[in-house]
């Protein structure tokens, strides 16, 4: 109830993971459009402020635009990010995965409106809050999501040490974990490591910095080197 | 099969999937060296795909199966992209397939026209019956600033207190478009608010015509409203009728489940609802460069009206009959 992970299955028979962002990071992201928004109305005031009142018919129009048409323009032509929603790694995509089109796009914006009421969109953080995958009315409309763009690297290998192999046998899932300490090694200070690998004493039969380098061997072992 | 065995044997097309995906989006550059050709990508996709559902059934490790899982994802994300809007079909839209999709709603048309125009008639009416009905919707001030902007004696401009032509048409597009898009999102509340919305208007568009009426105003103001209100009026009928379908979807939603049913109601609302965009859009232009012009005579004024009014019906009524339906 608490992973806020969506899942969908791709016709190949394989679960897309997507990362759904929560309300904090999205309240975050329309702060920042927010206050894009304001400067940018306030700097082309300036210019625009010398034309009188014609002037203000063109500030009136910007103003259209920037409330309407800016979110939209940025999540069709910027891959689903408007720049607040850049700048805190998040993305709108369709709830298979695919980047936003114009069509859930324009629906999701226009219900903004709905969001937003009855004050400070108190609607939209419901929603939000109640859905498995943080939508708020406008997403549940257009079939979209705001996920966590960013990918995790993937950049750590395993240590290569000399095969050991432990007089037990371990089930698949536990050797994973084995395998998955150390691709974490690296990342790890010395103390964890050994702290970590002395809880394992009836697989390596040994402690401290030794007990380390049994488990990595191990580890060496499972991946079939 | 171990996983190093696994991974060293299909390193090479993981890598050259990799450099595909990394120059995907930048068509104008040449082919990255070692990415594999176009017509290859969703062969490959599909042996990754399949790889990586070996590598979680084989236990494999949390890196690989990540690093897999990656790849599958960006591939699918451009593999099944939407296609880029084509601009070009906008005119084809809005000429053919806005006019048919209000026709296959016409049911909701006609309620949300009914809920529209019964008020407004009636309070028309009523008010001339009933003078002081007017103070009942709009405060005292209010309605000496409706006075005053459509006062016979002014001789320039008709229906605003001063300002140009250029701020007028701002002023028009950021609050009735904003209008027209709300009374469409709002039906998103079990349809109650495009009801609002509808009634609302309705209501206050009679009281004022017909206080300007009673009270010898009335040459002005139907002079300034003809022209603009064929498509002012229409799109406003139109996106409340879509936002009361959106409402609809939530209450019953029928043989679909409820979200499945609010997806597509939401994707005919926004298909109405550019149309509503382009149709405002034209009235904001008519209201504030031809309407609000005081000079030019009755017939002019009255005949361009019932002009719009006829294209605008036609067109609603008759664009994109007889094309094929495409779904």
């Amino acid at each position: 109830m608490l992973d806020t992970e969506a899942l969908h299955e791709t016709p190949e028979g394989i679960a897309l993971r997507l990362r759904a962002a929560g309300a904090a990071p999205r309240a975050l992201a329309w702060l920042l459009d927010a206050g894009i928004r304001l400067a940018l109305f306030s700097f082309a005031s300036i210019p625009i402020s010398l034309l009188g009142e014609s002037g203000q018919g063109l500030l009136l129009i910007l103003l259209f635009v920037l409330l309407w048409v800016y979110p939209i323009a940025f999540e069709l032509f910027m891959d689903g990010q408007t720049p607040g929603k850049r700048v805190l790694g998040l993305r709108v995509v369709h709830d298979n995965g695919t980047p936003v089109g114009f069509t859930a796009s324009l629906v999701r914006n226009l219900m903004r409106t709905v969001d937003a009421l009855p004050v400070g969109y108190a609607f939209g953080f419901l929603s939000c809050v109640i859905d498995p995958h943080a939508r708020r009315l406008g997403d549940l409309v257009a079939g979209t999501l705001v996920v966590h763009a960013e990918r995790l690297k993937h950049d750590l290998a395993i240590p290569s040490v000399p095969g050991f192999v432990p007089a037990l046998t371990l089930p698949a899932e536990e050797q994973a974990v084995v395998v998955a300490y150390a691709e974490r090694s690296a990342k790890l200070t010395e103390a964890r490591q050994i702290e970590l690998a002395t809880l394992l004493p009836q697989l390596t039969q040994a402690r401290g910095a030794n007990a380390v380098q049994r488990l990595l061997g191990f580890a060496n072992h499972i991946v079939g080197r | 099969m171990r996983q190093d065995q696994f991974s060293s044997r299909h390193e090479g097309e993981w890598q050259a999937l990799g450099a595909w995906l990394d120059q995907a989006r930048k068509p104008r550059q040449p082919p990255a060296p070692g990415a594999c050709a176009d017509s290859e990508v969703p062969r490959r996709y599909r042996r990754v795909c399949q790889q990586l559902a070996l590598a979680r059934r084989r236990g494999y490790s949390p890196m690989l199966i990540e690093r897999l899982g990656q790849l599958v994802e960006r591939t699918h994300t451009i593999l099944y992209r939407p296609p880029n809007p084509r601009w070009w079909r906008a005119v084809a839209f809005i000429a053919s397939d806005f006019p048919a999709e209000v026709r296959a709603h016409w049911g909701w048309m006609l309620a949300s026209a009914l809920l529209f125009f019964v008020p407004l008639l009636a309070m028309l009416v009523a008010v001339q019956l009933q003078p002081d009905l007017a103070h009942s919707v709009f405060g005292i001030e209010e309605l000496a600033n409706i006075e005053q902007m459509y006062d016979p004696s002014r001789p320039d401009r008709i229906g605003r207190d001063s300002g140009t032509d250029l701020m007028m048409f701002g002023h028009y597009i950021l609050n009735n478009i904003s209008i027209g898009f709300r009374s469409f999102a709002s039906g998103l509340l079990v349809g109650i608010g495009s009801i609002i919305v509808l009634v609302g208007n309705g209501v206050m568009i009679g009281s004022v015509a017909g206080h300007l009426t009673g009270i010898g105003y009335g040459g002005p103001f139907w002079r300034f409203v003809v022209g603009h209100s064929a498509p002012e009026l229409l799109a406003i009928v139109i996106s409340g009728g879509a936002g009361m379908r959106l409402g609809f979807a939530l209450i019953a939603p029928g043989q679909f489940g409820r979200v499945a049913s609010l997806l597509a109601a939401g994707r005919v609302g926004a298909r109405l609802i550019l149309g509503v965009f382009v149709m405002l859009l034209g009235a904001a232009f008519i209201e504030a460069f031809w309407s609000s012009v005081a000079s030019f005579p009755d017939w002019l004024k009255f005949g361009s009206g019932a002009l719009i009014w006829t294209v605008v019906l036609a067109w609603l009524a008759l664009g994109g009959r007889g094309r094929v339906h495409a779904t």
